[in-house]
């Protein structure tokens, strides 16, 4: 099962402005084509490590990296990385749906034209596979052209979800995709997390455990900012090797 | 909000008063109105309405009176310091909410807000006594020399470049609306969610494709309406532009020429006039200015509501 | 070019251009702010303060007449113009709270304070001048009483909005009559944001001009009778400044930065007032 090596985070320590210490001496590794999430109680640090992977938190000044991040063997922490086709490959999700403010077309078609792709066929035919591949394209095939707003949560949240694939990212970050979504939205959006694995790399945040059983292959407890374990989602659920990440997995706190 | 059963009768009597202090502002809104159309009614007895609003006459010694002069020159002033002051304003408001690290945006924004806080009379004779010879010497002369020559372009360049006319009162009141209209923008700016400027970015956007896709069609509503809240108050200003315009009532394509705007008259001739006819076709402008800009501060309004609204769903 | 450095390119210009719009606008700030102090400092003199004009074409005299006309007339509005406001503000944050009639005189009181300010001087000339014969400083301060009104009533709503509603709720559940639990309860809470909103009105009023020009008109002598013409900072800078004497011009100029600093300081004042409350 061991793919290849797709992210890898080399003793990562992340400072807020401020001087706070938010992620401590981090390290892990992520594998092509598969689902890895990262559980922990509020303020762990879970987010804020998904945001090292596409640099978000270089949109607020005083933020501060120290270690590595590897991606694609490339460390992406490095000050001449371009920030612009590192996150075009590396897409997120957030946790409520953030449609822009156009038509459902031209939500997808946003990043292919960011990228300069113009042709109107080839931007019809990729915003339909995107569609698709969200599970969305039945139910809104016929109102490409009305508002993204006018859409449900869970329907804007696969919206989000296709827009972000239809650059075809190599890694799509999940930041708590379902939290804001009622259980029939949330189920579909976790199956279509199984499908997508097959062709991205999918780290995903969540706070319900039972949804990082349901679909992750590799688990990470983070507590306090530091990494308690991480290993195989079954090995985490059912035998733990650490004290604090059994306490939490059985409900004992959190 | 279950009260006491019996109301306390100084409670009534609070309630009645704040009423009535309240309804002070309907009251003064009514009067104005009232006052304004019963103070004008020899002259729209005289001259009608609709002749009124097309003539080009203001002569008080044949006391023959038209609005036309004064609403052109208040409608082209109005409009060309708008095209000036639009897109600086917008820009400081990107400036402020997306570029300016974090220790400028509170001392940037203040500096704006201060400035929208000088009175127009500061403006006006700052605008005589500094600006007025710089128009005439170095800007006027260059713009005649650069545009005077081209087809079109050239009738609005014509003339002697005096530093009083309709460019440099539109320059002026331009500069007045901008601290005005860049907070009002940045105020809507500040409305987009970061979590959707953070998903643009996500998929790899600059900071101005953000700008661009998404915070300004996110905002417009806001932005639109403040644009319409500026064009109302600079509808009605009046010492900004009553220094530097001349108060010459005719109409002219020449922006080097200089002009009347409804206050500008009412701010020259109102005290002066020496006659019923002339007084009541003052008050006549007066309400044809308060018309005006009620309209366009109404449908400013709506808009704000509109994208009030809208956000706080 | 690739299209990313298109784009980076693009980017960078937008960015720059904003970034020369906001510079532009406080070079304005900066050339207008200089000016007025570079101008009247050169004039100020005590003089300024302690004597009257003196007559057209002779060097000399001061502003004294216009200093305390201002002050007597702006004292005058503020008396007139605070408690109608907050007492209107109050009506619509409480008693009226939700009901669409608060919402209305709200709109209404916004649109209020943007109706051009010479038009309220044509409505109070008909009103205040017109009957009694002449021009006076009472009509002068009501003016601009009108325009402070909507200014101090908005402010107030807004910032008894801002009173947690359980605060009354609490103060109810003791038995207090409503308009105690407002006087006793709720001013004390908004009562810095209400005195912001009442430094901010006074600062914008303090600087009008063209309601005055035919209210309280002007008045070259000394006078402290608010029913005959009085003299005002504002109207003088105007007739000073259009007029053709070269100590007029400095005067006026030394009338603008004496009025320039006055509202600064008011509305800086106001501004660090309610921060200080609301951090």
């Amino acid at each position: 099962m061991a793919g290849t090596l797709e992210l890898e985070v080399k003793g990562l320590d992340f400072y807020y402005s401020g001087n706070v210490h938010a992620l401590k001496k981090i390290n892990l590794s992520i594998h092509k084509n598969e689902v890895t999430a990262l559980i922990g109680p509020s303020g762990c640090g879970k987010t804020t490590l998904l945001r090292c992977f596409n640099r978000m938190h270089d949109l607020y000044p005083g933020n501060r990296y120290q270690g590595e991040v590897t991606f694609q063997e490339e460390n992406i922490l490095s000050s001449g990385t371009d920030l612009i086709s590192l996150r075009s490959r590396i897409g997120m999700v957030f946790q409520k749906p953030t449609p822009f403010p156009m038509n459902i077309f031209d939500n997808i078609a946003y990043g292919l034209k960011l990228k300069g792709i113009r042709k109107r066929d080839e931007l019809s035919e990729r915003v339909e596979r995107a569609l698709k591949h969200s599970a969305l394209w039945d139910e809104v095939k016929d109102k490409l052209h009305a508002s993204a707003y006018a859409l449900s949560g869970g329907q804007q949240q696969r919206l989000v979800i296709a827009r972000a694939l239809a650059v075809d990212p190599e890694v799509l970050l999940f930041d708590e995709p379902t939290s804001a979504l009622d259980p029939i939205s949330t189920s579909k959006i976790e199956e279509l997390a199984a499908v997508l694995k097959k062709e991205v790399t999918i780290v995903i945040v969540t706070h319900n455990m039972q949804q990082a059983a349901r679909i992750s292959d590799k688990t990470g407890f983070l507590m306090l900012g530091e990494l308690i374990e991480f290993d195989t989602t079954e090995k985490i659920f059912t035998a733990p090797s650490e004290k604090l990440t059994e306490d939490y997995v059985t409900g004992r706190f959190g | 909000m279950a009260r006491t059963a019996k109301r306390n009768p100084v409670d009534t009597f609070f309630s009645i008063i704040t009423g009535a202090a309240s309804f002070s502002v309907v009251v003064l809104i009514i009067g104005i109105l009232i006052v304004l159309i019963s103070e004008s009614s020899l002259s729209i007895g005289k001259f009608g309405i609709w002749r009124f609003l097309v003539s080009t006459d203001w002569d008080p010694v044949r006391e023959s009176f038209g609005a036309l002069t004064n609403i052109y020159g208040t409608v082209v002033t109005t409009m060309l310091s708008l095209v000036i002051a639009i897109p600086i304003a917008i820009g400081i408001a990107i400036f402020i909410t997306e570029i300016s690290p974090n220790f400028l945006k509170g001392p940037i924004g203040a500096a704006i807000e201060l400035l929208a806080a000088i009175p127009s009379i500061i403006y006006g004779m700052w605008g005589l006594f500094t600006l007025s010879p710089i128009m005439s010497r170095y800007i006027e002369p260059f713009l005649q020399k650069v545009f005077g020559g081209l087809p079109l372009m050239g009738i609005l360049f014509q003339g002697t470049p005096m530093g009083i006319d309709i460019l440099t009162a539109s320059v002026i009141l331009s500069i007045m609306i901008i601290p005005f209209t860049a907070s009002i923008s940045r105020d809507a700016f500040n409305l987009t969610p970061e979590v959707v400027k953070e998903s643009a970015y996500a998929l790899g956007a600059t900071k101005w494709e953000v700008v661009k896709n998404v915070v300004l069609p996110y905002s417009k509503l806001g932005v639109f309406g403040g644009i319409v809240l500026s064009l109302g108050r600079a509808l009605g200003e009046t010492m900004a532009v009553a220094f530097v315009l001349g108060n010459d009532h005719r109409i002219t394509t020449s922006l080097l020429d200089a002009a009347a705007t409804i206050t500008v008259t009412l701010a020259n001739e109102f005290a002066e006039a020496d006659k019923d006819i002339y007084l009541s076709s003052l008050f006549y402008l007066a309400l044809v200015l308060f018309v005006m800009s009620f309209v366009t501060l109404a449908i400013a309004k709506f808009f704000l509501l509109r994208a009030e609204k809208k956000y706080t769903r | 070019m690739t299209r990313e450095q298109f784009r980076k390119a693009e980017g960078f210009a937008a960015l720059a251009l904003s970034t020369l719009a906001a510079l532009g606008g406080l070079f304005w700030l900066v050339f207008i702010l200089g000016d007025v102090l570079v101008h009247g400092l050169k004039a100020l003199s005590p003089t300024l303060f302690l004597n009257d004009p003196a007559p057209p074409g002779v060097e000399g005299g001061g502003l004294r007449n216009a200093f305390v006309g201002q002050l007597l007339i702006t004292t005058g509005a503020t008396l007139i113009g605070v408690p109608v406001g907050v007492l209107g503000g109050t009506f619509l944050a409480e008693y009226a709270r939700g009901k669409s009639i608060s919402h209305i005189i709200s709109v209404l009181a916004d649109i209020m304070v943007s109706v051009p300010s010479i038009v309220i001087g044509t409505f109070i000339y008909a009103v205040l001048v017109k009957p009694v014969g002449h021009f006076n400083g009472w009509a002068g301060a009501v003016a601009l009483a009108v325009i402070m009104i909507p200014v101090v009533l908005r402010t107030t709503e807004d910032m008894l909005s801002l009173v947690p509603w359980t605060l009354r709720e609490a103060a109810f559940a003791l038995g207090a009559p409503y308009y105690k639990v407002i006087t006793q309860v709720v001013y004390r809470g908004a009562a810095t944001g209400i005195l912001t909103g009442i430094l901010l009105s006074i600062a914008r009023v303090a600087g009008e001009t063209a309601p005055l020009l035919f209210t309280s008109f002007n008045n070259s002598f000394f006078s402290l009778d608010m029913k005959q013409p009085v003299s005002s900072l504002t109207v003088t800078i105007f007739q000073y400044a259009m007029g053709p004497y070269d100590n007029w011009h400095a005067q006026a100029w030394a009338a603008a930065f004496v009025i320039t600093i006055f509202i600064l300081v008011l509305t800086i004042s106001g501004r660090l007032l309610i921060r200080w409350r609301y951090k």
